[in-house]
């Protein structure tokens, strides 16, 4: 049995109730999908045979023959087909609905093939396949199925404590192979130094990037850790409320970008455990541009971008501030050493920064709603890149969509809205591309940095791959090693 | 003392009520919204409205207030907007964890308490006295976060004697036990120690003495016993302190009680569930004042509860 600590425990197993990282990635190993990102994002059919678009707005899927759900009874275009109709119905509470609603139907063409009607050409359209199927008839809104879940993946579930541990063993019928591990369990322990203690004391065997920056080299120097860091596609950044009369100048976002020095932040408080970003999309997506504007540090840039703007020092080197911004974030240590580093960054060019930190709940609320100036969060998981649409299209200020600056550009929703029209490959790259370097220009968003991908193993424990995402995807092929005497 | 007694539990009920008010108005004063959580950022406003409508926080705050006392006056509790269960089951599953973690707390802050107040008070001024001085200072000035981590490299990693996180058997509980309630401890030993000192004074214990009682019945059975007044109400007290330093604790050991469901419950605003765990801890906290007015009465006889 492989024990894996985590650092908060999923919410919902059922796959179309998983929306948080941690209950998607476990969720994944229980159920399979039609479709799976692989280790560098792209779309790989897992229980589709094949998919084809009739047209723009119709698409054909055959499901493979021979996967099975734990339960021994086979998976069938029914299964699918009521998958997707219960996220659907309108008294579903699934938070995948609103991600589904260009979905008109699902129609079951025969026990392995369906079609998939679309209410408008979609092009992330394939993105949605990547929902976890239940077999026809899972009831999903009462307590006790979250406890009976049954799916077709390499792993079933054995016991789920909510909030102390997921229990999974291996399922020895899985249709591509059963795991070498008897099982997988999920430990929860919130605390990221008990994390450390508890590999250390060997009753861990792997950690995923639920580690402090800081515990990293303590593992490497106190233990006998297999450690693998990898780039990642998490992006950092900071949010800015461009209706705010200062920061909707788009010198002082400028300002702002020159005046954070990512590479300190990154070598004294990240451990050299990310990279500076150019924008959302990590280097390792099919869709990223490389050849933006980039500001490196230049705290001469921003005194000159702010001067221009009209914020000049009132004291020069003194203390008086050109202008007071506040910054919102969480109280995690980390976040708020991040935030102290940025008070004081952002201080040497005459920004008076006011950090509040705030529990996650009380945080994030103010985000949706609009009540910042600046704050902090992290993406996580991108697979399509009409994510951009969501963020940055004037129709999805909030409530309809995560464009909580309040970013409205007409040529950028001209571009959205053709990338997500255009279903060729070659053609979104070039509009996703241009919509990456207006928006580097723009500076909706002052990107930071993303982070790497960090996993810290027993020596034994071999096969893991680390995808940019966190998943845990490889675990399947994962096995654990007789250890090596000394 | 039946009279007392129905005043103080007539008192329970608006004490009771005034917790879970003043939780009620501060968890819908605060911002984020359940639905939106539940149903995500990218539901249509139309759906969101209907679950609103569905839970009943489209309605005025009062009238959920109202809706809420209804049903706890039933003994419901309601249930969890994300965890698909009746409060009260999550709230029994997750209470017995806190409630053995806190009483063993108190039973290690006790049983340090009375050892080192006692043989403080006894060799006064010696390395004894001053070694609890040390203690109780340390006590304080150590924080939860701190002190655990401390422990478990030393008890966990370095000696190997327990396990490091987690609730399993008694090895499991020495740790958060220890850590949870030396600062209790740290109060009681020095309560202990100048409680004695005062009362050794008195004439009874010279007489006592004067009856040709051994030191250890003098100490133990006359001054310790008329010393116990105040150190009973610090307890009761500070019971409520280890209920509300359990959350630090449980998160540190891993420890799946009730603080940890509440702070869960208060980040994904599961109104219901916070209410409920709230009231919980209010209903423990209250209980263990009424036992420790109960408990005057057994250590002094001569206690009256009549007005």
């Amino acid at each position: 049995m492989l024990v894996i600590a985590l650092e908060s425990g999923p919410t919902r197993l059922d796959p179309r109730y998983a929306t948080d990282a941690t209950s998607a990635r476990i969720s994944a190993l229980i159920f399979n999908s039609l479709a799976r990102p692989d280790e560098n994002l792209r779309l790989q059919p897992e229980l589709a045979q094949t998919w084809q678009a009739l047209d723009d707005r119709t698409y054909i899927v055959r499901v493979k023959q021979g996967a099975a759900f734990h339960d021994g009874r086979p998976l069938t275009a029914a299964d699918v087909k009521y998958t997707y109709d219960s996220v659907l119905k309108p008294d579903s509470r699934s938070p995948k609905r609103g991600a589904l609603r260009f979905l008109e139907a699902v129609d079951w063409l025969g026990p392995y093939e369906l079609r998939f009607r679309l209410s408008g050409p979609f092009a992330p359209f394939l993105e949605s396949l990547t929902l976890g199927i239940v077999p026809e008839g899972a009831r999903s809104d009462d307590a006790s199925g979250e406890q009976r879940l049954i799916g077709s993946g390499p792993f079933s579930l054995a016991e789920y404590l909510p909030g102390e541990k997921v229990v999974l063993k291996s399922n020895p019928a899985y249709w591509e192979g059963p795991s070498r591990l008897a099982g997988v369990t999920f430990k929860v322990i919130p605390d990221a130094v008990v994390r450390a203690l508890e590999f250390k004391k060997g009753t861990i065997d792997l950690i995923q990037n639920d580690l402090e920056p800081d515990m990293v080299p303590w593992l490497r120097s106190h233990t006998d850790a297999a450690i693998e860091i990898r780039e990642g596609d998490i992006f950092q950044y900071v949010g800015i409320n461009l209706e705010h009369p200062i920061l909707k100048r788009r010198e002082v976002r400028e300002a702002l970008a020159y005046a954070i020095d990512r590479g300190a932040i990154i070598r004294h408080l990240l451990k050299g455990l990310a990279i500076p970003a150019t924008g959302l999309l990590a280097p390792g997506h099919w869709a990223y541009e490389g050849s933006v504007p980039q500001r490196a540090y230049r705290p001469d840039e921003a005194k000159r971008l702010l001067d221009r703007a009209g914020f000049a020092d009132p004291d020069g080197e003194g203390p008086l501030p050109r202008f007071k911004l506040s910054y919102k974030t969480t109280n995690i240590d980390l976040r708020k050493r991040i935030a102290e580093a940025l008070k004081e960054q952002l201080s040497r060019v005459g920004i008076d920064l006011e950090v509040r930190t705030y529990e996650w709940g009380t945080f994030y609320g103010d985000v949706k709603q609009g009540n910042f100036q600046l704050y902090s969060l992290e993406w996580v998981g991108v697979v399509d890149p009409d994510i951009y649409y969501n963020l940055f299209h004037s129709s999805s200020i909030p409530p309809n969509g995560n464009n909580r600056g309040r970013y409205r550009n007409t040529e950028i929703d001209k571009l959205l809205e053709q990338a997500r029209r255009n279903s060729a490959l070659d053609e979104r790259k070039r509009l996703y591309g241009k919509i990456q370097q207006l928006l580097a220009t723009d500076l909706p968003y002052i990107p930071m940095w993303w982070k790497k991908n960090v996993v810290v193993r027993k020596p034994e424990v071999r096969g893991f791959a680390l995808y940019p995402d966190g998943d845990f995807g490889s675990l399947k092929q994962v096995f654990l090693a007789d250890r090596p005497t000394p | 003392m039946r009279r007392f007694f129905l005043h103080r539990l007539l008192l329970f009920l608006p004490t009771l009520l005034g917790a879970v008010t003043l939780v009620f108005a501060l968890i819908h004063v605060v911002p984020g919204d359940p639905v939106e959580a539940m149903l995500g950022e990218t539901a249509s406003n139309a759906d969101k409205e209907t679950l609103r409508r569905e839970l009943g926080l489209d309605q005025p705050l009062s009238r959920q207030y109202l809706h809420f006392l209804a049903g706890l006056a039933q003994g419901d509790l309601g249930r969890s907007l994300y965890r698909q269960s009746a409060v009260m089951e999550l709230i029994s599953k997750r209470l017995p964890a806190t409630l053995e973690l806190s009483l063993a707390a108190l039973g290690v802050a006790i049983a340090l308490a009375f050892v080192l107040g006692i043989a403080a008070a006894a060799r006064r001024d010696s390395w004894v006295d001053r070694l609890s001085l040390l203690f109780s200072m340390l006590g304080l000035a150590m924080p939860n976060f701190w002190l655990g981590p401390l422990l478990m490299i030393v008890f966990s990693i370095e000696l190997g004697w327990l396990p490091v996180s987690g609730r399993g058997g008694p090895a499991h509980l020495v740790l958060p036990a220890l850590t949870l309630g030396m600062a209790m401890a740290a109060i009681l030993t020095r309560m202990v120690r100048s409680g004695l000192l005062e009362t050794i004074h008195e004439d009874y214990i010279r007489t006592a003495r004067a009856k040709g009682l051994s030191e250890r019945s003098v100490w133990l059975k006359h001054a310790l016993r008329n010393s116990l007044l105040s150190v009973i109400t610090v307890i009761g007290l500070q019971f409520g302190s280890l209920l509300a330093g359990s959350i630090i604790t449980e998160s540190i050991f891993s420890w799946p009680g009730l603080g940890r469901l509440t702070i869960e419950a208060i980040q994904t605003r599961d109104y219901p569930l916070v209410q409920g765990c709230v009231l919980a801890i209010a209903v423990s906290y209250l209980l263990v004042n009424l036992m420790t007015d109960f408990l005057y009465r057994l250590v002094d006889p001569r206690i009256r509860y009549e007005r």
